[in-house]
């Protein structure tokens, strides 16, 4: 059973609150969605999960070890998996190789041969087979995000955070990456993830997590969060709305 | 098959590399026999700067400084370690079984320098064994002391990026050369340390007798040392450790995220290749018979990025080979010739030829020359293969990008 | 020296509990959930010049007054180094002349300048290009060359002003014309990684240059003649000169500090050029878009400046104040193609230590690098091995600063 522990966590750089306090837990083949305005604190809670940063003060616990004061590569090797908000293929590793990385950063003693199979039914999957040879850079922006999330799956973590997945993506690739999230799902694994697309992470999760300027002010599922005042109050106070959710939207229940 | 031309002419190459001491037979053999094991030496530099620089992303303006360290440990211990049957009362010694380890004062920079064991052996009178350890286990530290350097300096660099890691690189091979310009009391600093001849008692091969300066011997030993570090770096690129200096090379933070150990492989990669730099060293200081601090002026290290660039920086072969041609090429400009009433003094310009054609490369063909070739081989029907399976069974993700 | 084993253990005391209080403050400032830019730089100081007397008090009270106790230490660190040297060395010269002394510093904050305005060339093409300028040197170099051979070779009698606008032309023409060229690329994504590939082609055009100059000029040592001839002063008067007393190449201050002519003509100089400079930057449209450019790169663009133009304004300007320093050193050194090597060293390591990319940072850096340098020439015994090492004081410095802060005295974070 997947068990998420976040607890207290802290995060200040030199003054600067960003997290104060975050705690939540996940528990079993969850789909969360984590929402909040521009500077909420979303990707900062990402990279203390991951291990980029260390928190300030908290722990985490994943199936009950504490990863919060661990290295990136032993939090991944531990089951946490995550991709970047920016995608991040290896731009001059072909796309085979690419999927290798984790696959043999998981597992001693193997070879890229014994993954061959796996790395080509998730490309086939993902629709990018037939560019198995090509370097990463001579992808699209849409096919190196597919392969970003085709690298999750060789790592084949626990849980999944998704960092705006959607963002610039054209419908048909949408498509892939909602079969993407039901398959990881299916596959009885967590994953938490982070859009500004409201319509995906209402159709997608079943609970939801607000992030506000460091402070998690709601987590509940998606009907009681969208009526939830503080979150109302959240979108609405902030007076420049980039973050793509009109406030109406939110206010009007049955809108999304 | 196009795919295996390099396979083959790598082979070719190689056989007639194996051939070449015994079938060439013109005056100038002793000469050629040089460039052949210079250009070794500087092959198996310039590939292992390829592995460091071009592979793993560090670009290190040290690397002939572990080639130095390589050459100086190997070259102190040829000139301070002896073994001796009996004690000598005035150096510092270890008894070791019936032995004594006799470790001799810094030998000054004298032309006749007079150690505290020829003190002792004047008292002896030629009734005590007196031995030098065999000089390939200086090799060996050698060796062992460039990685220990490429570990400690790996660890300094970690956190430092592009620019830094350069100048920090820079700055640690000028320092060793202040140390060893400096402190000539122990390394004769320009004067030169002597170092004895891979054989100095000459070698017995299938019956052929070869005396200490035939180039023969040392052209074989070179050559091994060559296919050695080739085929350890070819075998490391091919295995996951190829695989993740590259991730690191490309994106640390992702690759770090997808569970690769990025310190240990980073410091690795600077002890693999920081080993290769020492043993090359170490050879060639005993072929040449003589090393001072100027093996690691930056003329060296520029002649080393010039090679792996030119040849193309993201090819161990490649990098190989283009250190062999420019290395020959360097060699047949040297000679000056004169138009009219001007002599063209070709020991500069070749190196001017060098430094635009390293400038050119860059900006050009940034894989360097002789990579594309070689990946235009291996890589031939990539293309068509997405190609055709893209006709085949046109995917969605290839129908989003059409209907962009 | 007489007492070599008390100077020794000294440093090595003071290393190893600079090594402590460097490792271990970062780790209780991230504790007591604090800053930890400043921390190894914090421990390592007050470890060296304190031990555990400073180091305990400093994790104690961590989050208050730690910058002034820094500076304290800094120069606690200083003065016991001092001490202990001259306890260790009573003969050296550098502790029974104070003459000498105060010379070397003069001498030190002279050079200090120079560096200064040579390692500011650098700094200003990294803080607009994110470049560092490997081939610093050569400009130097070919800056010096210039005014040799315009002044002694080709037009001899030219008055130096010319000659020295002469050098500068030539390396801003030189600057101006390998930035279009070779970098670039860099700018539209046209190279993988531009700081690599800035990184090995400037590397290759300092190859070029060099033995560029080398096959036109010859390998020989060239000398220029000193710029112009003190007038001879003796003040207060010609019997007892103890304030100034000049020859035609020399001026001694307080009959105790000789600055030689050419050095002094240099730093006078460094510094004139060094107002035009600030006066370029900060009045000029041309300097306040290059400001602009360096601090803010899209914002500057949106403004109506254009980045490339800048760009090249910045590579030909930093290369020009290279050929700058070299045109006004030329005649105090003699003048070989390889001459660049050593001062661009330097300006690496002043600028890391002032921060790359920050001008104060270049000029504090430069006089801090010119008194090391003075001091280590000055103080060590043996002074062919004192020649030896001045690669080293640098590169001393540049580990230091690179360990305990990467971002330099006055450096912005990246």
């Amino acid at each position: 059973m997947i068990d998420l522990k976040v607890n207290a966590v802290q995060k200040s750089f030199g003054g600067l609150h960003v997290l104060k306090g975050v705690t939540f837990q996940v528990q079993g083949a969850e789909l969360i969605g984590l929402i909040g305005p521009n500077g909420a604190g979303k990707t900062t809670l990402t990279n203390v999960l991951d291990g980029a940063i260390k928190p300030s003060s908290g722990t985490v616990y994943l199936n009950n070890a504490r990863i919060d004061h661990l290295p990136p590569y032993q939090v991944a090797q531990a089951g946490l998996g995550r991709t970047f908000q920016v995608t991040r293929a290896f731009r001059r590793m072909t796309v085979l190789e690419n999927l290798y990385v984790p696959a043999l950063a998981m597992s001693a003693g193997k070879s890229q041969k014994d993954f061959q199979a796996q790395a080509m039914e998730i490309l086939e999957f993902l629709t990018i087979d037939h560019l198995r040879n090509e370097y990463g850079r001579a992808l699209s922006g849409g096919q190196q995000k597919l392969l970003e999330l085709g690298r999750l799956l060789m790592l084949d973590p626990d849980i999944i955070i998704l960092d705006e997945p959607f963002a610039g993506v054209h419908p048909k690739l949408m498509e892939i990456i909602y079969r993407y999230i039901h398959r990881v799902n299916d596959a009885g694994k967590a994953i938490i993830l982070i859009s500004h697309q409201m319509e995906s992470i209402f159709t997608l999760c079943r609970r939801l997590l607000v992030l506000n300027y460091g402070d998690l002010i709601a987590d509940g599922d998606p009907e009681t969060v969208k009526n939830d005042p503080a979150v109302i109050e959240a979108y609405l106070g902030e007076e420049d709305d980039r973050s793509g959710i009109g406030s109406a939207q939110l206010g009007a229940p049955g809108n999304a | 098959m196009r795919r295996q031309i390099p396979a083959i002419a790598g082979s070719l190459a190689l056989g007639f590399l194996a051939a070449f001491p015994l079938v060439y037979g013109a005056a100038d053999y002793d000469y050629i026999m040089h460039l052949w094991i210079t250009a070794f030496f500087y092959a198996i530099l310039a590939s292992s700067w390829a592995l460091l620089a071009g592979y793993a992303g560090q670009f290190s303006f040290g690397h002939m400084a572990f080639m130095a360290l390589g050459a100086y440990t190997t070259g102190l211990f040829n000139n301070y370690f002896y073994l001796t049957s009996a004690a000598t009362g005035t150096c510092f010694e270890i008894p070791f079984g019936s032995w004594y380890f006799v470790v001799l004062d810094p030998i000054g920079i004298s032309a006749t320098p007079f150690s505290c064991l020829d003190a002792a052996r004047e008292a002896w009178a030629g009734n005590v064994v007196v031995k030098k350890p065999s000089l390939w286990f200086g090799i060996l530290f050698g060796i062992l002391v460039g990685g220990l350097f490429g570990w400690l300096i790996g660890r300094l660099v970690l956190r430092l990026r592009a620019a830094y890691l350069a100048l920090f690189t820079l700055g640690f091979s000028e320092i060793l050369r202040s140390v060893l310009s400096a402190e000539l009391n122990i390394t004769r600093g320009q004067a030169g340390l002597e170092l004895d001849p891979l054989f100095p008692n000459g070698i017995t091969i299938f019956g052929a007798v070869f005396d200490a300066t035939d180039k023969l011997p040392t052209y074989y030993v070179m050559f091994a040392l060559f296919l050695a570090c080739i085929a350890i770096m070819l075998a490391l690129e091919r295995s996951r450790f190829g695989l993740f200096v590259r991730s690191l090379r490309e994106d640390e933070d992702a690759a770090a995220a997808l569970g690769v150990h990025t310190v240990r492989y980073k410091v690795l990669v600077f002890v693999v290749t920081s080993m290769i730099a020492a043993a090359a060293g170490a050879v060639q200081a005993h072929y040449i018979g003589i090393i001072t601090p100027n093996i690691l002026i930056i003329l060296q290290m520029a002649l080393v990025v010039a090679m792996a660039v030119v040849g193309g920086l993201e090819s161990i072969i490649a990098a190989a080979v283009g250190a062999m041609v420019l290395y020959f090429l360097l060699e047949f400009l040297r000679n000056s010739f004169t138009i009219g009433d001007v002599t063209v003094d070709m020991t500069t310009w070749r190196l001017v030829f060098f430094g635009a054609l390293v400038m050119l490369t860059l900006r050009f063909q940034r894989n360097g020359l002789l990579y594309p070739l070689i990946e235009s081989c291996t890589r031939s029907g990539v293309a068509e293969e997405t190609v055709a399976k893209r006709v085949a069974g046109a995917s969605a993700s290839e129908d989003a990008e059409a209907a962009k | 020296m007489e007492f070599p084993l008390i100077f020794w253990s000294v440093v090595l005391w003071m290393i190893a509990w600079g090594v402590i209080g460097g490792v271990v403050t970062p780790r209780v400032f991230l504790r007591k959930d604090m800053d930890i830019s400043n921390a190894p730089l914090a421990g390592a100081f007050v470890g060296a010049a304190s031990g555990p007397l400073g180091l305990i008090p400093l994790w104690h009270f961590a989050p208050q007054t730690t910058n002034r106790w820094v500076l304290l230490s800094a120069v606690g660190t200083v003065l016991i180094l001092v001490t202990a040297f001259a306890v260790a060395d009573p003969d050296n010269v550098c502790v029974t002349n104070g003459d000498l002394v105060a010379s070397q510093i003069t001498n030190g904050l002279v050079m200090g300048t120079i560096y200064g305005l040579m390692a500011m060339g650098l700094t200003l093409i990294f803080s607009i290009l994110r470049v560092v300028n490997f081939a610093h040197g050569e400009f130097y170099m070919i800056g010096g060359m210039m005014v040799y051979y315009v002044s002694a070779v080709w037009l001899p009698g030219t008055p130096p002003v010319v000659a020295v606008l002469a050098a500068c032309a030539i390396t801003f023409v030189i600057g101006g014309l390998f930035e279009r060229i070779f970098l670039t690329p860099m700018y539209d994504g046209r190279v993988e990684r531009p700081i690599e590939y800035a990184v090995l082609v400037t590397f290759g055009l300092a190859f070029f240059l060099q033995y560029f100059v080398q096959a036109l000029a010859g390998a020989s040592p060239v000398k220029a003649r000193r710029f112009f001839d003190f007038p001879i002063i003796r003040l207060p008067s010609a019997e007892d000169p103890w304030l100034i007393k000049t020859s035609k190449a020399n001026l001694t201050l307080f009959d105790t500090v000789s600055i030689s002519n050419p050095r002094f003509t240099a730093a006078v100089i460094a510094i004139l050029v060094l107002l035009v400079l600030l006066f370029f930057l900060y009045r000029t449209w041309y300097g306040k878009a290059l400001r602009a450019v360096s601090q803010d790169r899209q914002a500057a663009a949106v403004t109506g400046i254009d980045p490339h133009r800048m760009n090249m304004l910045a590579f030909a300007l930093g290369g020009m104040l290279a050929g700058l320093s070299g045109a006004v050193l030329v005649q105090a050194f003699s003048w070989v193609p390889q001459v660049g090597m050593l001062p661009a060293l330097r300006s690496f390591v002043i600028v890391v230590l002032g921060g790359l990319g920050s001008l104060p940072g270049a000029f504090v850096g430069g006089l801090i690098v010119g008194l090391v340098e003075a001091a280590g020439t000055g103080c060590i015994p043996d002074p062919q091995r004192a020649a030896s090492y001045i690669p080293a004081y640098g590169m001393i410095i540049l580990t230091l600063t690179l360990l305990l802060k990467p971002t330099g005295l006055f450096g912005r974070k990246e």
